[in-house]
């Protein structure tokens, strides 16, 4: 099984790497079709058209966009993902710094979700052709119809500002110094042993993980649900029923599993919703991740930063991907070698 | 109370078990129902699914319950085993099982009853496992149901295994149902079906998806666990000849209504019911004179239906129903417990000097120029493997063979699935080119030939589809999809008036009723919806039609109308035919010529009458020996020496 | 195997749970509130496109009118409120009702325009795809995959920053972004049809390729392309209120919902109801697109019928 997982992990990683070449170089063409001037910012406002073109030559814009684009790949496979105009600091540390933050945000959103959405997947189905069906199915598409940043505003609303009990700003509260250790600061408190600190770091990540939740919860419990159904008319439920098997015993025990697999799936597919929907939430939260970043970046018109953030998000995409295939090999029995 | 019964029991099959604590009398029926009517109330008049029905099935006896679909025999299993669909209730009689009353039995109990008492063995049994469980969770599950030991459990389901003769049975528990066959699928599913020595085993048509070969040996291994285990079998199939041979008494089902009922031998040498004798007569036999197919009109009525028809529901169908027929059900008693639901029944008792002499086969019109032709044609097809596709294997679907069809003769070619006969249909429509060898078409030869070749070609040979549903666009009125052939590239533009007169003359071609042109093809049923098929070949004018499996999906009723369909359309326009099938009671019906196709070789051939009254090849023997036959006496699954076991 | 046109189910097929006395209703219930989806989604959507297009006479006022001595003043049934601002008024004094109105022209324009977009490209590529299969087929899947490696909301800003502001250029990039999610799957759907013994029947008599996919292919797969396009409207508000929030989207003078949000966040404390009026306002016309899909696909698609019946 180890041997199987490692098979399929790194054949999907490595067939990612030629994607990830096609994706920078996409970012990188369309980023250079830009109307405004990205070196406007840089310069004083009595600069003259010399001083623009010196500082043209030394970022290396007046190359072709093939040569620039190999001097930035170069540079990125040694780690150097260049220098952020607005922030003149590197593109490298910058990312370093806050893609914890977000790493954090997303793998606790989606745990609430699926907190969420298992069992309402499961409601869902249960109601089916009984009364409950249009509450159940209209909660749910309501729910579907709220984006991740709204839901953020209302939870920021009613419980930040109308009933004050949870703070909607930062990861930690002011005034408490943050540990550097791995950056993810669930475990970095745990390993320095400050239970107060922990316990404010879980109570700043609540708002922002429930925003990212709920835009991603009513995804999964439609698939759950519509995949449930497909198995409920599967032959095997109706042997298994024939045989005297009670039927919340054929409910989890055979349907769940069977119905996980499209789950999942669409789980990998739609995780760039989520992904993009921390952009927002950070920004809405002032969370200091990538996506807060971003939004910064491109306010900035900061080429190279956009450039750096881009390609991580690609990354981690195809990372995501990677994960939810082996994952769908380790799942399905049909997927694996004969022995 | 059951689950004390069982676990006194100690799994040995090798002595034969007594049921239960309470001492059975062997007159105590196992199953017994009086006067059960089953309705459904689905549109605005409820209907009668199932209409009184009546009869008893002792202990160790096989019931054989034999009906086309629609006829209410599986809707008789749901019943059985308490799981009815929404809006279906039972509105009278009563039902005992063990002399218990199920009816009257609360829910809870009854479904205890379900894998312990009552077993099921369903009817595709590749999807009857959970595809995510190996063979050993699944038996797991059934087994802690039945309370055994979880020290006992490996070797209680390695016994079981072994019981149904699976070789390598240790191995076949860490499998997944999709690495097996459905034959070992099935075989599992009746270890775990006897597994609690059931007093009742409900079998929906468990051979019916299996091919012919296969389903020998496992009604074979049926027959004898139910021996062993003194087990009381319903056995639902639509096959009259497999249920005379097979089970104790047969019962006839007809729209819900039970119409006949007796001793399997008796129903069928001396069928009583005009239906019965239509079943029986409907399926070609596969020795003996070549009788005309009987043809009953129209097809079973539906759910829908049933409520304009207070009286006998075969009455519109019937050929000898008077005015009576139609207002009341009449019942007779016959010698030996045959019972049968018809008031003309005992003056038409066995009268096979009515049924006609059957059109002959058409054979070759023209001896000279065949009208298609495979010369040494071979198709491979390679499947890439490896990290990168280096390995090259190859699977032989058709091994090189050469086959001539002349102008207006009828040739078959049999075989099971896998054995290659679909891809030489294939070829010759040019739907793939051949790996080796070469196609002719109206003597031009069209392997891998241009454009303008293949067109031509392909307007001389034409094909029915298997599945009527798929070859059917249901956004087509039946006028435009008859006619189809006329919009084609490179002919003349047809005016509407022209269009409708030609899609009315296809259209009595193949008998469909007068309004049909205009209706859509899911107002169809599937026999129309292979008339339409059929209409639609012929529209061209083709000097060949291929027709794949076309009867396989129907009803025996109407496969008969296809069949006399097709001999008719032979002789009319004299259009040769190229049958393809896994049945040879319809090849020899139609095909003057047969080929015999194993593992994509031609194993025999030669003229029909020939090859299947005196087959050389061992393979062929196997596939005639498999059908069972008209004659009660010869005993049926054959009995075969030193058989194999399934691995 | 055997004919299923008339008959009644076997044992094993569509085994339902069994039935109580309450399931014999449940069928025809289930088919009347799938209906009620597309009502009422149909109804929302008709609503907000009427409030869209006579949004000049519906309007009490000009939505860029400041008045200065009415500022964030609450709607007209709490205190302090004024019947002449019947939702109240925003940081700048201008009236929240009309400029609801107004920002709806803006989120219908995108979302019909876009979701046009995305769904005559996608799908034109998808049937192509899925019709001739081989490289064909490759090639563009290979494309769809590389898309749907970004991000969407990612890929949106990076195109935005590439194309610049204004509300063709959002309209653009949603189409952009959005073709992948209709070509895939349209391209599924296209794939089964493609097997049916229809086609290559068609295929057979010498039709030309571009007669099978007008005449065979195109109308099985229209169903599902108007549910998308549906949908998809829904994604294309969203999309636009996001891009106006962050001031990406249209320029200072024009109204949309987004940038209604964004400026009553920063008063949120002193008036809650100017960030709740466009939150809605966005929250229900997704609603009804998203509900008018759901409709449209149970109505159009018969197979789906048979779901939860």
């Amino acid at each position: 099984m180890l041997r199987l997982i490692v098979t399929v992990l790194s054949r999907r990683l490595v067939s990612a790497i030629p994607t990830l070449l096609m994706l920078s170089l996409v970012v990188f063409v369309v980023l250079r079709l830009i109307p405004a001037d990205p070196l406007a910012m840089m310069l004083p406002p009595n600069a003259t058209p010399a001083d623009a073109a010196v500082l043209r030559h030394q970022l290396g814009f007046d190359r072709p966009i093939i040569t620039q684009f190999g001097i930035w790949l170069l540079n990125a496979l040694h780690g150097d993902l260049g220098i952020s105009i607005g922030f003149q600091q590197p593109v490298t540390a910058l990312i370093g710094s806050t893609l914890p933050a977000t790493l954090e945000l997303c793998l606790s959103a989606l745990l609430v979700s699926l907190l969420i959405s298992v069992p309402g997947g499961v409601l869902a189905y249960a109601v089916t052709d009984r009364r409950g069906e249009f509450p159940v199915g209209l909660t749910v598409v309501l729910m579907q119809s709220v984006p991740s940043f709204l839901w953020a505003l209302l939870l920021i609303a009613v419980l930040g500002v109308y009933l004050p009990i949870l703070p909607f700003a930062g990861r930690v509260g002011d005034g408490v110094p943050m540990p550097h250790l791995t950056g993810f600061l669930l475990i970095d408190f745990l390993l320095k042993g400050e239970w107060g600190d922990w316990l404010g770091a879980v109570r700043h990540l609540v708002l922002p993980s429930l925003a990212l939740a709920f835009g991603f919860a009513p995804l999964v419990i439609r698939v759950l649900r519509s995949s449930l159904l497909d198995q409920r008319g599967e032959a095997y439920v109706a042997v298994a029923r024939l045989r005297g098997v009670s039927e919340s015993r054929i409910l989890w025990r055979h349907m769940l599993k069977n119905a996980a697999l499209p789950a999942l799936t669409m789980i990998g597919v739609q995780f760039g919703f989520l992904l993009g929907g921390a952009l927002l939430v950070e920004m809405i939260f002032s969370f200091p991740g990538v996506g807060n970043l971003m939004i910064q970046a491109v306010r900035n018109n900061d080429l190279v930063l956009i450039q750096g953030i881009a390609i991580v998000f690609c990354v981690l995409m195809l990372l995501i991907n990677a994960i939810v295939d082996t994952l769908y090999v380790i799942l399905n029995p049909r997927l694996r070698k004969p022995s | 109370m059951m689950r004390t019964e069982f676990q006194s029991n100690t799994l040995q099959p090798t002595e034969p078990q007594s049921i239960g604590v309470r001492p059975m009398i062997d007159s105590e029926s196992v199953l017994s129902l009086q006067g059960v009517t089953l309705t459904a109330t689905l549109g605005a008049q409820p209907v009668s699914a199932l209409r009184d029905l009546n009869f008893s099935l002792g202990r160790a006896r096989v019931l054989g319950v034999v009906g086309e679909s629609g006829a209410g025999k599986s809707m008789l299993a749901r019943l059985i085993s308490g799981l009815l669909p929404p809006g279906f209730d039972v509105t009278s009689g009563t039902m005992r099982f063990v002399g218990r009353d199920l009816l009257a039995m609360p829910t809870r109990q009854r479904r205890e009853l379900l894998g312990r008492q009552i077993a099921f063995i369903p009817q595709e049994p590749l999807t009857a496992l959970n595809p995510l469980w190996t063979i050993a969770d699944t038996f797991n599950e059934h087994l802690t149901r039945l309370g055994v030991p979880a020290s006992q459990r490996f070797d209680t389901a390695l016994h079981l295994l072994e019981s149904v003769q699976l070789a390598t049975p240790a191995q076949m528990l860490r499998r997944y149902p999709h690495q097996l066959s459905g034959g070992q699928c099935q075989r599992v599913l009746i270890a775990m079906a006897f597994a609690s020595e059931p007093a009742l085993l409900i079998a929906d048509e468990p051979t019916t998806a299996l091919d012919v070969v296969t389903q020998t040996r496992v009604m074979r291994m049926l027959a004898e666990q139910q021996r062993q285990h003194a087990t009381a079998v319903v056995l639902i199939t639509h096959d009259l000849r497999l249920a005379a041979h097979v089970c104790d008494d047969v019962a006839v089902m007809y729209a819900g209504d039970m119409v006949e009922y007796g001793p399997a031998r008796d129903v069928l040498d001396r069928p009583r019911h005009p239906y019965t004798r239509a079943l029986k007569y409907a399926t070609p036999d596969l020795t003996g004179p070549r009788r005309r197919l009987p043809v009953l009109k129209q097809q079973m009525p539906g759910l829908s239906a049933l409520a304009d028809l207070p009286g006998c529901r075969f009455a519109p169908r019937c050929p000898s129903a008077d005015a009576a027929c139609g207002h009341a059900l009449q019942h007779r008693a016959a010698p030996n417990g045959h019972r049968v639901s018809c008031s003309a029944a005992c003056e038409h008792g066995a009268d096979t000097a009515e049924l006609q002499a059957a059109l002959a086969p058409p054979t070759p019109v023209d001896d000279a120029r065949p009208v298609a032709e495979l010369r040494e044609a071979s198709l491979t097809y390679y499947t890439r493997s490896g990290l990168f596709g280096q390995h090259k294997t190859g699977f032989d679907a058709v091994k090189p063979f050469s086959l001539k069809v002349y102008p207006g003769e009828f040739v078959g070619i049999v075989g099971e699935s896998g054995s290659g006969k679909t891809s030489v249909a294939r070829l010759l429509m040019g739907i793939e080119q051949p790996t080796e060898g070469r196609v002719l078409i109206a003597g031009a030869d069209v392997t891998h030939g241009t454009a303008k070749q293949v067109r031509r070609a392909r307007e001389q040979v034409q094909i029915i589809f298997q599945d009527p549903q798929s070859a059917l666009n249901p956004r087509r009125s039946v006028e435009r999809l008859l006619t189809q052939a006329l919009e084609a590239a490179g002919l003349p533009a047809v005016d509407a008036a022209e269009r409708r007169r030609r899609a009315l003359a296809l259209q009595s071609d193949v008998g469909l009723p007068a309004d049909c042109v205009t209706r859509f093809p899911t107002q169809l049923s599937g026999g129309q919806k292979q008339r339409v098929n059929i209409g639609r070949a012929l529209c061209a004018a083709p000097a060949l039609i291929v027709a794949d499996e076309i009867v396989s999906g129907l009803d025996v009723s109407v496969q008969a109308q296809i069949l006399n369909l097709l001999l008719e359309l032979g002789r009319e326009h004299q259009i040769a035919l190229l049958l393809i099938s896994h049945d040879l009671s319809v090849v020899r019906y139609l095909c003057s010529r047969v080929l015999v196709m194993r593992r994509g070789e031609v194993v025999e051939q030669g003229p029909t009458e020939e090859v299947f009254s005196n087959p050389q090849h061992p393979y062929t023997r196997t596939l005639i020996e498999a059908v069972p036959s008209d004659d009660a006496g010869i005993p049926w699954p054959p009995v075969a020496a030193g058989e194999a076991r399934a691995a | 195997m055997v004919d299923k046109s008339s008959s009644l189910p076997t044992l094993v097929s569509t085994a339902s749970a069994p039935a109580g006395a309450l399931a014999r209703p449940a069928a025809k219930r289930g088919r009347r509130l799938r209906s009620v989806n597309l009502w009422l989604g149909a109804a929302i959507v008709l609503g907000v496109v009427l409030c869209a297009i006579f949004a000049p006479w519906l309007a009490p006022h000009d939505p860029l009118d400041q008045d200065l001595l009415h500022m964030l003043s609450p709607p007209a049934w709490m205190a302090g409120g004024d019947i002449a601002f019947p939702l109240g008024t925003d940081s700048l004094g201008r009236d929240v009702l009309s400029r609801l109105l107004y920002g709806s022209r803006i989120a219908l324009t995108v979302a019909v325009v876009a979701a046009l977009g995305a769904g005559v490209f996608g799908s034109l590529l998808a049937i192509v795809a899925g019709y001739f299969g081989g490289w064909v087929d490759r090639t563009i899947s290979y494309l769809v995959d590389l898309w749907m490696s970004f991000p969407p909301v990612v890929l949106s800003l990076v195109l935005m920053v590439s194309l610049g502001v204004g509300i063709e250029n959002v309209i653009l990039s949603i189409v952009l972004v959005d073709w992948t999610r209709f070509c895939r799957v349209v391209r599924a759907e296209v794939m089964v049809v493609r097997q049916r013994d229809y086609v290559l029947a068609a295929q057979l008599m010498n039709f030309s390729h571009l007669r099978i996919m007008l005449r065979e292919i195109l109308p099985a797969a229209l169903p599902l392309m108007i549910t998308l396009f549906s949908l998809e409207m829904g994604v294309a508000i969203t999309v636009e209120a996001l891009l106006s929030f962050i001031g990406l989207s249209v320029p200072a003078n024009v109204t949309a919902w987004g940038v209604m949000i964004a400026d009553a966040r920063i008063s949120m404390h002193e008036s809650m109801s100017g960030l709740l009026f466009p939150v809605l306002a966005i929250v229900i016309t997704v609603l009804g697109c998203n509900l008018l899909g759901d409709g449209l696909r149970v109505a159009l698609d018969p197979r789906m019928r048979t779901k939860g019946n």
